[in-house]
């Protein structure tokens, strides 16, 4: 159906592609693997005509096409479904679906029962049936991604590529997601899927090919591969020990953080736990479940609507952000960009924004101690910047985070809560953060990892809680810290389990 | 860990900042530069010091101005209400209706207080209620406007102590007084900005609110200090323009609020919030009135002040947004 | 449509249609009843009849700037471009009936022109309508002020039918009568006719929800195939064809243009309105409906403060205190997660 061969593209300073070659054929969904830089959104917006190649040809139904812009591609039947969904949360489902192709009536007036009833006809082909005069923005984010494939279905799409869209998903979602990627390969469209998670790459996908470094490895039917080639693939080498070896913390340790029936938000409730000096305690439960409004909870940056939080045994609560980090109390959060980062600022300024007091004086601020607090945390990290003066923005996802890890290490010397802490970081620089981790700990800090990703929970934490629908289903520990249990967990109907 | 390395920015210079900041950061400052050499060229009173004193003293209301919105635009807001603020406080200053000196200071105060009382409700409006800055400040102007008129049944009829024209006319060591106070004032916030924990805290919350209150960084309240500071400089802006003008009616300081924001962008104080600094936006001003200042001494009708300002906005800030999308 | 929706999330019953428009039809029932209760002059059919005429030109300049707002931008050089046409019309008419048709053409056709440069400037240089139209604003004060600095020209009266014409049913038929007192303001007609015509270009039309979609997220609507240039094109078009239609208003109902118009700020005046109706500056919410009801409360509020011999200074008051209720009502919290 689709194939490029020798393409490349650079973009000042880096070689993003170099000479790959790469074929995606009817009916079959071909995953595209590799870290983060590796190439493979370049690659796949290069076939999407949103990138122009330096060298090298694009092949569509065996004849050579170029294209200048999106809607060129778009025209030819390619369709890119990017990670950030583009669509509009004030117009209705039909109009997401139907915007600038609407069906006209007379007069050049666009006939609404029509839009209604080919949005009705394109999700139902799907098999995913929606109101269609329902505003996109009251969707939950699964059904925003069906409207979309339905919108990229209403052209004769004959390419469609996913760019990691199951990073915002539950598990149940991913499942619908999957149960229409797969008739949508029987009615011979060809799909290229991007994903981080390799556990997926089994379910769905047909054939693999892994990009490193902007250049290709290999492709492989999917069913010739192990988790571990894949891993060996992607990174060059094999991580034979990602985490680093789990540090016993005896049941009787001090309580430092203690969580007494903390309700929040729209639906946390009653949530009651502990967390141990020195002990990693992992977060788990499926997207929606709670944990980042838990989180903030317990950061101040979301006020309680009951309960309390005690510190060392002493009541906490009400909390704001400043009073939580003055207690010794980190929170690293899961939206890197959006409320971690200050991207156009340097390392250093990043790196010592919540101690600011550190380092005025009553005579203003003092440079060169930032610096060395910023040089500090560079060396601890092993934070690859030519100096603290560097932005952030330049920074690769591994490195960002790092420098978020040495924002939080100098205030917070109690508690350090971590959403996400691996999310969009490479698998090379994963292991890295998973030692820092690892040394907090050991330091005595105790630790509150949200994750999704089942194995990162299971290769680090000393106990896990999952939460499900903002409560807590149940708590693991130890050998009991298995795929299975846990997803039970987080998938138990709670309701029935009462009933019972 | 090399493949790390390689993806870092290139086109640094020794210092660690690219060429493209260097010329973004700077250039503002080439062209202030270049604008006096060709009014140089082209009139030969231009760079009389007589002529000079003149521009200074014209931009020093301005640029008082001009710092307290580079303020609030670098915590992502707009402060419309400037002009209006300046105006009112002139009026303030007239319903004293003061003979002796010694009510200057006590004018001052006053008009202080009442001025920042009107960007502490701006800044509520802009944090506790979410109105874009664009209305909330273009409702203070209003209702500012209301109350001016209402008050002074159209036309003040007040007057000033002989001393508030030494503001705006007299000298301090053979400088004018508008300049002196120009400076302090710009001092006093450069340092404010650049050398105190404040100031880092503008900067981050202009950068990133979210992020600032997650490093426990209350953006509300860095945001409402930007618009209570900005109107203080309106204030005393338009208290040193109205002993520039000598005169007073509802009107001082009108186009303040536009001209203020134009030199701030045309100083690269990106709209966008967290970038640029004080001394770009007094650069911008600066600009400003040097143009006007040419257009009369080339004989050129005064109409094409207009025409010429409006062509350096556009051009200005479309230097800006190309330089940094490259 | 029921006027009541329950909202499944939290099960809480909310009334159809946006909150703008619910907050605007109370605050206009409120001023009508406190109208009927303190003068005994408001309550008139001629009064209303009045207050259609006075509400055209507000009218006229609130639906020209809905469009750029819809579409997450703003055009501030409504105010110059009113004062330029306005001095252009009469100017080039000159008090010759024949040249008031093609003149008129001709300055309308002007409007569009520096709408739609606007909106190219404003797309190609990458730089915020704001400031385009803002400096739009100035370099046409200055060439309107290189033209004539003072009130030029004049215009037959005839041309008075525009702003000043009453439709009147009589025994013959349909008259337009300029110097009546009563009967239908042609110029209210004509803004209900072009709100209606512009409602169903928004909601109706490719073109129309093409700018929804783009004040909604631009780089969606780029990426969904929709020429964002062409879209500003039509709405910065529109928004000048409105400030130029405002200006020959002006020039109809005052016999002549005078270039002072372009201190008046018209371009703030014209936003009252659209975002007292509910249209969101952050693009993609709202439209003609709302700011119609935005027009109409902002006219009946200086008509009633009129009959209670309040000075236009308090008006200004009650505009500002408007514009900051309204808006802090509309905005929707910010919601985590």
């Amino acid at each position: 159906m689709l194939s490029v061969s020798q393409v490349s593209k650079s973009f000042p300073g880096v070689k993003s592609l170099d000479g790959v070659s790469f074929s995606a054929e009817a009916g079959q969904v071909h995953a595209l693997l590799g870290e983060n830089g590796a190439g493979k959104s370049t690659l796949v917006k290069i076939i999407a005509g949103v990138y122009q190649p330096d060298e090298g040809r694009i092949e569509l139904e065996g004849r050579k096409r170029v294209w200048s812009a999106p809607q060129e591609a778009q025209a030819a039947g390619i369709h890119l479904i990017h990670q950030e969904l583009l669509l509009f949360s004030e117009l209705s489902v039909s109009e997401n679906i139907l915007i600038g192709q609407q069906p006209r009536g007379r007069f050049g007036f666009i006939d609404k029962a029509a839009e209604r009833r080919i949005a009705r006809e394109q999700l139902e082909a799907l098999g995913h049936p929606l109101d269609p005069d329902a505003l996109l923005k009251d969707l939950s984010i699964a059904d925003q991604q069906m409207v979309e494939i339905a919108k990229a279905m209403m052209a004769d799409t004959k390419v469609l590529i996913l760019d990691e869209p199951t990073a915002v998903l539950s598990g149940k979602e991913v499942e619908v997601l999957f149960r229409r990627m797969r008739s949508l390969k029987e009615t011979g469209v060809a799909v290229i899927y991007i994903s981080h998670r390799l556990e997926e790459i089994f379910q769905i996908a047909d054939q693999v090919t892994v990009l490193k470094d902007g250049q290709l490895v290999g492709t492989e039917p999917s069913s010739n591969l192990t988790r571990e080639t894949m891993i060996s693939m992607m990174v060059g080498r094999t991580i034979a020990d990602l985490y680093p070896p789990l540090q016993l913390v005896s049941e009787s340790a001090r309580e430092v953080l203690t969580l007494d029936r903390v309700s929040l938000g729209r639906n946390v409730r009653n949530v009651s736990f502990a967390l141990r000096e020195g002990e990693i305690l992992g977060l788990a439960g499926l997207v929606g479940a709670g944990r980042t409004e838990l989180a903030h909870g317990l950061f101040g940056a979301q006020p309680l609507a009951s309960g309390q939080v005690l510190l060392d045994g002493k009541a906490i609560t009400p909390l704001t952000p400043s009073k939580a980090i003055g207690l010794g109390i980190g929170f690293l959060t899961e939206d890197r960009k959006g409320e971690g980062l200050f991207l156009d600022m340097t390392l250093a300024a990043n790196v010592t924004a919540p101690s600011l007091h550190e380092i005025s004086s009553a005579w203003g601020r003092d440079g060169g101690r930032e610096r060395s607090i910023a040089l500090e945390a560079m060396r601890q990290f092993s934070i690859a910047a030519h100096s603290p003066q560097a932005k952030v923005i330049g920074l690769s996802g591994g490195n960002q985070q790092k420098v978020l890890f040495g924002r939080w290490v100098r205030s917070c010397r109690k508690v350090l809560i971590l959403d996400e802490p691996t999310r969009g970081v490479d698998v090379g620089a994963k292991s890295e953060i998973y030692r820092i981790i690892r040394g907090l700990a050991d330091d005595g800090v105790a630790i509150l990892m949200i994750s999704s990703e089942l194995p990162e929970v299971m290769g680090m934490c000393n106990r896990v809680i999952v939460m499900r629908e903002g409560l807590v289903t149940g708590e693991l520990t130890g050998a009991a810290i298995v795929e299975e249990e846990i997803l039970h967990l987080a998938t138990l109907d709670v309701a029935n389990q009462a009933a019972e | 860990m090399s493949e790390e390395v390689r993806r870092e920015p290139t086109g640094m210079t020794a210092s660690g900042v690219s060429y493209a900041d260097h010329l973004n950061r700077y250039g503002i400052f080439v062209f202030a530069v270049l604008l006096i050499v060709v009014g140089g060229l082209t009139s030969p009173v231009f760079l009389t010091s007589k002529n000079l004193q003149n521009i200074f003293t014209e931009a020093a209301p301005l640029g008082i101005v001009v710092i307290g919105q580079c303020l609030v635009i670098l915590v992502r807001g707009l402060d419309l209400s400037v002009a209006s603020v300046m105006a009112t406080a002139a009026v303030i200053a007239t319903e004293f209706n003061a003979v002796s000196n010694a009510m200057i200071p006590v004018i001052f105060l006053v008009c202080i207080a009442f001025s920042a009382l009107v960007g502490l409700v701006n800044g509520l409006l802009v944090t506790k209620r979410q109105v874009s800055p664009f209305l909330a400040t273009l409702a203070t102007m209003i209702v500012l406007q209301g109350i001016r008129f209402s008050t002074t049944k159209g036309a003040p009829s007040g007057s000033l102590p002989e001393g508030f024209r030494f503001l705006g006319t007299g000298q301090i060591l053979g400088i004018p007084t508008g300049i002196v106070a120009l400076l302090i004032l710009a001092a006093f916030f450069c340092y404010l900005l650049h050398k105190t924990g404040f100031g880092r805290r503008v900067y981050l919350v202009g950068n990133n609110p979210a992020a600032s209150n997650l490093v426990g960084i209350s953006s509300d309240r860095v945001t409402i200090s930007c618009y209570v500071l900005s109107s203080v400089c309106a204030c005393i802006g338009g208290l040193f323009l109205v002993g520039y003008v000598g005169s007073i009616d509802n009107f001082v300081g009108q186009g303040y609020e536009l001209l203020s924001i134009v030199a701030a962008v045309m100083g690269g104080v990106a709209l966008t919030g967290g970038r640029g600094s004080i001394l770009g936006g007094l650069a911008g001003a600066l600009i400003l009135t040097v143009i006007f200042n040419l257009v009369l001494l080339n004989g050129l009708p005064s109409e094409f002040q207009y025409i010429i300002q409006g062509v350096i906005i556009i051009a200005a800030t479309a230097f800006y947004m190309l330089r940094r999308t490259n | 449509m029921s006027l009541l929706t329950l909202d499944r999330e939290t099960g809480r019953w909310s009334l159809a249609g946006s909150k703008a428009t619910w907050v605007v039809l109370g605050l206009i029932a409120c001023l009508t009843v406190a109208g009927f209760l303190l003068s005994d002059r408001f309550g008139t059919l001629r009064n209303f009849s009045n207050l259609f005429g006075q509400a055209a030109f507000l009218a006229i300049i609130a639906i020209g700037q809905t469009l750029p707002v819809l579409s997450r931008g703003i055009d501030l050089s409504i105010g110059s471009v009113i004062a330029f046409a306005a001095v252009l019309t009469s100017g080039l008419i000159d008090n010759d009936p024949s040249m008031m048709l093609p003149v008129t053409a001709l300055v309308l056709v002007l409007g569009v022109a520096v709408g739609m440069v606007n909106a190219t400037a404003s797309h190609f240089l990458k730089v915020h309508p704001l400031i385009i139209t803002l400096g739009m604003a100035a370099v046409l004060r200055g060439v309107m002020l290189v033209y004539s600095d003072t009130p030029v020209g004049g215009t037959p009266e005839d041309y008075a039918t525009f702003a000043m014409g009453r439709i009147m049913l009589e025994e013959e038929g349909l008259t337009i009568d300029i110097w009546s007192g009563s009967g239908l303001s042609l110029a209210g007609v004509f803004c209900l006719l072009l709100y209606l015509l512009v409602y169903f270009f928004l909601k109706r039309t490719r073109s129309g929800r093409n700018i929804y979609a783009v004040g909604g997220d631009p780089d969606a609507a780029r990426l969904s195939g929709i020429s964002v240039y062409r879209t500003l094109l039509v709405t910065y078009g529109f928004s000048g064809f409105c400030a130029a239609l405002a200006g020959i208003y002006l020039v109809s109902q005052q016999g002549v243009g005078s270039p002072e118009l372009a201190v008046k700020a018209y371009e703030l005046d014209s936003i009252t309105p659209v975002v007292v109706g509910g249209t969101m500056l952050s693009g993609g919410v709202g439209g003609v409906g709302g700011t119609l009801l935005g027009v109409i409360l902002m006219a009946m509020l200086g008509n009633l403060l009129n009959f209670l011999d309040i000075s236009t200074f308090y008006q200004w008051i009650a505009q500002g205190l408007i514009i900051i209720v309204a808006v802090s009502i509309y905005v929707e919290r910010r919601r985590r997660e």
